[in-house]
């Protein structure tokens, strides 16, 4: 059955996981091709993607997409322009009608021109090679989606927007959201999309992981769990480097509890759960944001940060969207989940993979022998001894480059790597010479396609394909990305267990469960978060302590 | 209060009389708005960002939801009872003496209810005149009219002798589709998703209908087997029989078919609530069967109210008893898609109102109306009785009141005085919403009051005064109930605050 579409179904909870979602979604669309007569890709977009058909008979290709968010559309309307049949007078008012019209909200460059391209076919826009300078310009998501969203694709949450009054900013808040109306219609939304599936191979999440929508996340994948049992619930949580806001710690403290928080339920709920941030750490006075060699970005900005934590989303969910012998989502969870449990995993990602244009994959990596190439996407430094329990490599985009070294034969190679046949076993030898146990490993030549809006984030040393050559701008770039499960976690989660027990929450946070939860389910969250950390501590040399043990 | 002015110097206050005009004027704001547009009030809470507005706006959800229906009342009455004291407390008179004047005009309000309130048995005509009532205050009248006969068909078809009348069990279904007279009442259930193989039948007469609860799908077999077989051969020898097994579920609903339709004269509709697959759509289609995957879960329980039969969690004991029957099965496509009635049930206990409208505003204008006509009908089968309504109860209760005053002592008379005017905001706020003049009806529905003795209520297509219930105008007992109750508390409590602070973290700052 490997010519079926496995459907996957995407929820977006929250302002940051828009931000990385638009920019995923725009990633997505680069790569679409429109031309019936081109061979199809390697990666199949109706995994993601799905057809429609407006009343006048249109048909659409519109995201399986479940949005939500606090009221910030601005330029985009709720329902998309897509199926708007344009009769919108209403029959109830007789007599005379007085409009009152809200002046529109000014548009960027780049929407302007989008709106001119709109009757053409949406991929015009890769022709059109202007550079936007949209960094001043971006205040929300909506302000550089390129695709059409379904109708039923983005719910908004009306009880809390982005004003210092009514900030949805503790876990609680979050929590007792998804209940009444909002729940009925978060049911039927996800019921829309998921009964016109034949082969549903699960939901990825993206969830802020930082503000009051770790709450409404958990109680998201809980009702996704119970509702779609045996589905995968991939789920990502995504925190941004900082917050426009300003910072007190009292704020500090608030998004420290929504991470613990956050963590400990999702991860209890999803089959496999992942931090993806930019932050130097969850924790209380984190690090500086990682540098990453061949990008020139500003961690403060989302409309940056979130499109490097997007192109890292692209690598990383490139395994269950393949064509040919993908492999499907839970299998991925299962294949790091060593001892079956559900788990919390740490992403690493080179973005963008380093290669000299028209170099090998040999040359590329035997150039970086002292270190791995990938900077910690989840706030988790490396153990550095090399140890880890499972990986899930994935490098994409060395379309048309040599993945192999072409030696004339006779000639002995250089290093071992340059001895390899395929690319898989360069790759696979490259990493087992840090880690002890193989990973499992995923080789996509696509690589990720960039078309504005994406913001030109990489240095001047990148190449139109993004390998190593001077020449901007960069049209596609190559990602090297990894999934892992290793003691390196222990560290990290107890951190984290530290920071969040290390104050007394009734006088350091008063507020903050006057909405539920209640303390003691807060202090057992705590203990969980605990274990949890201890799954992962390295007793036995490379072998996952047994659950016996606690 | 001393301490968080010491804390926060910027603390605004205000204290006494200037509270009580923040207040007062506060509660006019919103009776307003409300006043001229009383359908804004579904939407109205969220957005209230004064204190007072928002506390008055409250009561009126909780009015709505405890009565669902008397919410813009509820506004208007608060706002008049504050306007009417704030005359006398500008005179000197102490709030606290209002307050028990308004007390004490309560009690007598409830008894002059209890006196007028007309006991008699609901016929489906009493209950379509309540409908019309609560109907016609929130749309306009030939829709009020169209869905006075389907809400009143709706509860009478699901209530029972001497059980309570559980609403979830009428179903609002919304489709955006034609206009708003389109909308319907469905015996039966409409679902919003169709039949996923082109062979199945778009339509069904005389149809056995199998609820159930049974994944009809190939899950997930990959990863529990992936531990057992060591070759490509037994891997597919593992799937194989994993299928197998789907498919022997699927071969007993098909057994059940062609046990009770043995001819094909009658049809048979799968109903689940789990997922199948394309394998099992296509077995079931060659056998002539209609199947729908995953239908919600609250549908479940609908369904077999409906139709009947019992919802199956196993396809290991089907019985022909399992069966429900529906008289008509059949799908209406609209672009992209799809909805599937299930209607000409016998004896539903589980009905659906079909909301059409040509876009989202009016069918959530329609839908508010709808659930809020229901509830009227709910309460009135419940309270088995009712009121005189279109402002001849408040007038008659204002009369009541001035007779009443002589009775209390001293100088709450005052406040029985404000009551008894500020009730009177009912018939005016009609009158002067129908274009007539708020003060010249009044008086006239007075004189008419006191010389027939009759319950006159204004006739909003004359601006005469008529006698109510004559007219077929009939409003909630408990609704009324209520209502005095909750204005008289709040009212009490808004005017007895003699300080107001601000002192908020955004002040500290600004």
């Amino acid at each position: 059955m490997s010519g079926v579409c496995r459907e996957v179904i995407t929820l977006q909870l929250g302002h940051y996981s828009n931000f990385v979602g638009t920019h995923w979604w725009n990633l997505q669309d680069a790569s679409l091709s429109y031309d019936p007569e081109s061979p199809a890709g390697e990666i199949q977009s109706d995994v993601v993607f799905r057809e429609g058909q407006t009343l006048c008979g249109h048909v659409t290709y519109t995201p399986r997409l479940i949005a939500m968010d606090l009221k910030s559309l601005r330029t985009l309307r709720q329902e998309g322009g897509l199926y708007d049949a344009g009769r919108d007078a209403s029959t109830l008012t007789e007599g005379n009608l007085t409009m009152h019209k809200e002046s529109p909200p000014e548009k960027n460059s780049f929407l302007e021109d989008l709106d001119k391209l709109d009757d053409t076919v949406n991929s015009r826009l890769t022709q059109v090679q202007k550079s936007y300078r949209l960094e001043g310009s971006v205040k929300v998501w909506s302000d550089f989606l390129r695709i059409h969203l379904h109708p039923r694709t983005i719910s908004v949450i009306h009880q809390y927007n982005h004003d210092e009054a009514h900030r949805l900013e503790a876990f609680g808040q979050g929590e007792s959201l998804l209940q009444g109306a909002l729940l009925e219609e978060l049911e039927d939304k996800l019921h829309f999309f998921v009964e016109e599936c034949d082969y549903l191979q699960g939901f990825q999440v993206v969830c802020d992981l930082a503000d009051g929508f770790a709450g409404l996340g958990s109680k998201v994948t809980e009702l996704l769990q119970d509702s779609y049992g045996g589905r995968g619930i991939l789920t990502w949580g995504v925190a941004p480097a900082s917050h426009p806001h300003s910072q007190t710690p009292l704020r500090d403290r608030y998004h420290l509890l929504n991470c613990t928080l956050g963590l400990v339920h999702m991860a209890a709920h999803s089959s496999l759960f992942c931090p993806l941030t930019l932050r130097g750490g969850l924790g209380w006075r984190p690090p500086s944001p990682p540098e990453f060699p061949h990008l020139s970005y500003d961690p403060s900005l989302w409309y940056h940060s979130s499109s490097v934590l997007a192109l890292a989303l692209d690598g990383l969910t490139a395994p269950y969207r393949l064509r040919n012998n993908s492999t499907p989502m839970w299998q991925v969870a299962d294949s790091l989940a060593v001892s079956g449990r559900k788990q919390v995993v740490a992403a690493y990602g080179a973005v963008p993979f380093p290669m000299m244009h028209g170099g090998s994959l040999p040359d590329a990596l035997s150039a970086c022998t002292d270190a791995l190439p990938w900077k910690p996407l989840s706030a988790c430094p490396e153990a550095g001894d090399g140890r880890c329990y499972g990986q899930w490599a994935t490098l994409k985009g060395l379309e048309g480059q040599n993945l192999i070294s072409c030696l004339s034969p006779g000639l002995k190679p250089p290093t071992p790597l340059h001895g390899l046949h395929s690319g898989e076993d360069v790759l696979s030898s490259y990493i087992s010479s840090f880690f002890p146990s193989a990973p499992a490993l995923q080789l996509v030549a696509t690589p990720s396609k960039l078309t504005p809006p994406f913001p030109q984030i990489f240095s001047r040393s990148l190449g139109p394909q993004g390998f190593l050559q001077p020449a901007p701008p960069v049209s596609s770039v190559p990602v090297l990305t990894s999934l892992q499960l290793g003691p390196a976690l222990d560290p990290w989660l107890s951190e984290l267990h530290r920071a969040a027990g290390a104050f007394d929450i009734r006088r350091a946070a008063p507020s903050f469960l006057s909405q539920g939860p209640e303390l003691a389910e807060y202090q057992e969250a705590l203990e969980e978060l605990r274990l949890l950390a201890r799954r992962y501590r390295d007793d036995s040399g490379g072998v996952l302590c047994s659950s016996s043990e606690e | 209060m001393a301490a968080v002015k010491a804390l926060n110097p910027k603390a605004e206050v205000a204290r006494a009389q200037a509270a009580l005009a923040v207040n007062i004027s506060a509660a006019r704001g919103l009776q307003d708005v409300l006043r001229m547009l009383p359908e804004l009030f579904h939407w109205l809470p969220s957005q209230i960002q004064h204190p007072t507005a928002s506390l008055i706006a409250k009561v009126a959800t909780a009015q709505d939801d405890i009565t669902g229906d008397g919410t813009t009342s509820n506004v208007l009455i608060i706002g008049e009872l504050l306007k009417q004291a704030d005359l006398y407390v500008s005179e000197g008179l102490h709030p606290r003496i209002i307050a028990e004047g308004f007390e004490a005009a309560k009690e007598k309000a409830l008894a002059v209810l209890e006196e007028v309130k007309v006991t008699q048995e609901m016929d489906r005509e009493t209950l379509i005149n309540v409908a019309r009532t609560s109907l016609r205050t929130k749309v306009h009248t030939e829709l009020a009219d169209l869905l006075t006969e389907a809400v009143v068909d709706a509860v009478l078809a699901i209530s029972k002798p001497n059980e309570p009348i559980d609403l979830y069990m009428v179903e609002i279904m919304e489709m955006k589709h034609k206009t708003d007279s389109d909308t319907q009442l469905i015996r039966g259930l409409v679902m919003d998703h169709g039949a996923r193989h082109p062979d199945m039948k778009k339509r069904v007469e005389d149809a056995y209908v199998l609820t159930c609860n049974v994944s009809l799908e190939y899950e997930k077999t990959e990863v529990n087997s992936g531990f057992f077989y060591k070759s490509a051969g037994e891997r597919e020898k593992l799937v194989a029989a994993e299928r197998k097994f789907i498919e022997d579920r699927v071969q007993k609903i098909i057994a059940l078919k062609k046990k009770v339709c043995p001819s094909d004269e009658k049809g048979f509709v799968v109903i689940n609530q789990k997922g199948i697959d394309p394998f099992s759509l296509d077995a079931l289609a060659k056998e002539g069967i209609v199947a729908l995957r995953r239908a919600k879960r609250r549908n479940m329980e609908r369904l077999t109210l409906a139709c009947g039969g019992i919802a199956m969690n196993s396809v290991d004991d089907l019985t022909p008893e399992c069966l429900g029957h529906a008289g008509l099965v059949y799908e209406h496509t609209l672009g992209e898609e799809k909805y599937t009635f299930i209607e000409k049930c016998e004896n539903p206990r589980s009905v659906t109102l079909l909301v059409k409208g040509p876009n989202k505003h009016t069918l959530t204008q329609i839908k508010d109306a709808v659930r809020d006509g229901l509830r009227a009908v709910k309460n009135a089968i419940e309270d088995g009785s009712v009121v005189s309504g279109a402002g001849a109860f408040e007038v008659a209760v204002a009369d009541a009141l001035v007779k009443h005053k002589p009775n209390v002592k001293g100088r709450a008379q005052l406040g029985v005085q404000a009551f008894a005017d500020a009730l009177l905001v009912i018939p005016k706020v009609l009158a002067q919403n129908s274009g007539y003049d708020p003060q010249e009806t009044l008086l006239k529905l007075q004189t008419e009051y006191k010389e027939s003795g009759q319950l006159v209520g204004v006739d909003l297509s004359t601006g005469e005064p008529m006698v109510a219930g004559e007219a077929g105008v009939w409003d909630n007992y408990s609704v009324k109930k209520q209502l005095l109750h909750s204005c008289t508390v709040i009212a009490s409590n808004i005017l007895l605050v003699d300080e107001i602070m601000r002192a908020g973290m955004s002040s500290l700052k600004g």
